[in-house]
């Protein structure tokens, strides 16, 4: 196409980058690219450790009222936040008449999940998990933890949750 | 006039791909070591064990320090 003996255009001398340069990735700019991303998730890792000492979960205190046994039938869920927080809880009806209240959030993505009634299993639907209901403990799927779990309390006729009891 | 070094060179051109081919396998082995690390401290601390936070970042911080030493001896490009 180009005469080797045509003299360069203007253009050409103001960008003085060959195409090659600029499609072809050499080995040791891919070695630096490495160090980069190596960089990158050291400042992850620090970012994590940071968190996780600075600023550990807040922990719930006191009994928090959610509804009335009659609002809640068996089989019934009914989610609910707790006052200055905006995570997602649901307190579940059990089909044996207990009550149960875990976190509404997939240990593994975060996706909302659902009690299935009648089967005892909570379903996380993004990507198939299942949580025993009377636990929390994971049954299937991709989740890599029981789901968090609230202490349910009945006081009248009144449901109260308050922090879960730390397990030995 | 020759030296010891261009000598080799000229002896050996392919000591500088092979030696480049290694510090690149070295790099991804320790990038890989590195993703691991930081999906244990954070698995770890979401399930507040917040203890391996810690010193997955100070093993992530020593491997990346090794990545950039490992850089020193990235063989010179070819005038």
């Amino acid at each position: 196409m180009s005469d080797n003996n045509e003299k360069y255009p203007d253009w050409k001398n103001d960008f003085p980058i060959s195409q090659s340069e600029t499609t072809s990735v050499t080995r040791r700019q891919f070695a630096k690219f490495l160090c980069l991303v190596s960089g990158g998730l050291a400042t992850g890792s620090a970012f994590v450790a940071a968190k996780s000492v600075l600023s550990p979960d807040k922990k719930i205190k006191g009994a928090h009222r959610v509804c009335s046994i009659t609002e809640l039938p068996v089989g019934g869920t009914r989610s609910f936040v707790l006052e200055g927080s905006t995570t997602p809880y649901i307190l579940i009806h059990l089909e044996n008449g207990e009550f149960k209240a875990y976190e509404q959030k997939c240990t593994h993505l975060s996706c909302a999940v659902f009690y299935k009634p009648g089967s005892g299993k909570i379903e996380c639907p993004c990507h198939n998990g299942w949580f025993d209901a009377m636990t929390g403990e994971v049954l299937q799927g991709p989740p890599p933890r029981p789901l968090p779990r609230l202490d349910v309390q009945v006081k009248g006729n009144d449901i109260f949750v308050a922090a879960a009891k730390e397990e030995a | 006039m020759s030296t010891f070094r261009r000598a080799q060179s000229q002896a050996h051109p392919n000591k500088t791909s092979t030696l480049m081919l290694a510090i690149i396998v070295l790099l991804i082995l320790n990038v890989t070591i590195q993703i691991w690390l930081l999906y244990s401290g954070l698995n770890n601390a979401l399930a507040h064990n917040s203890g391996i936070a810690f010193p997955a970042f100070i093993a992530s911080l020593v491997i990346f320090i090794i990545n950039c030493w490992l850089l020193y001896y990235l063989p010179r490009s070819r005038q």
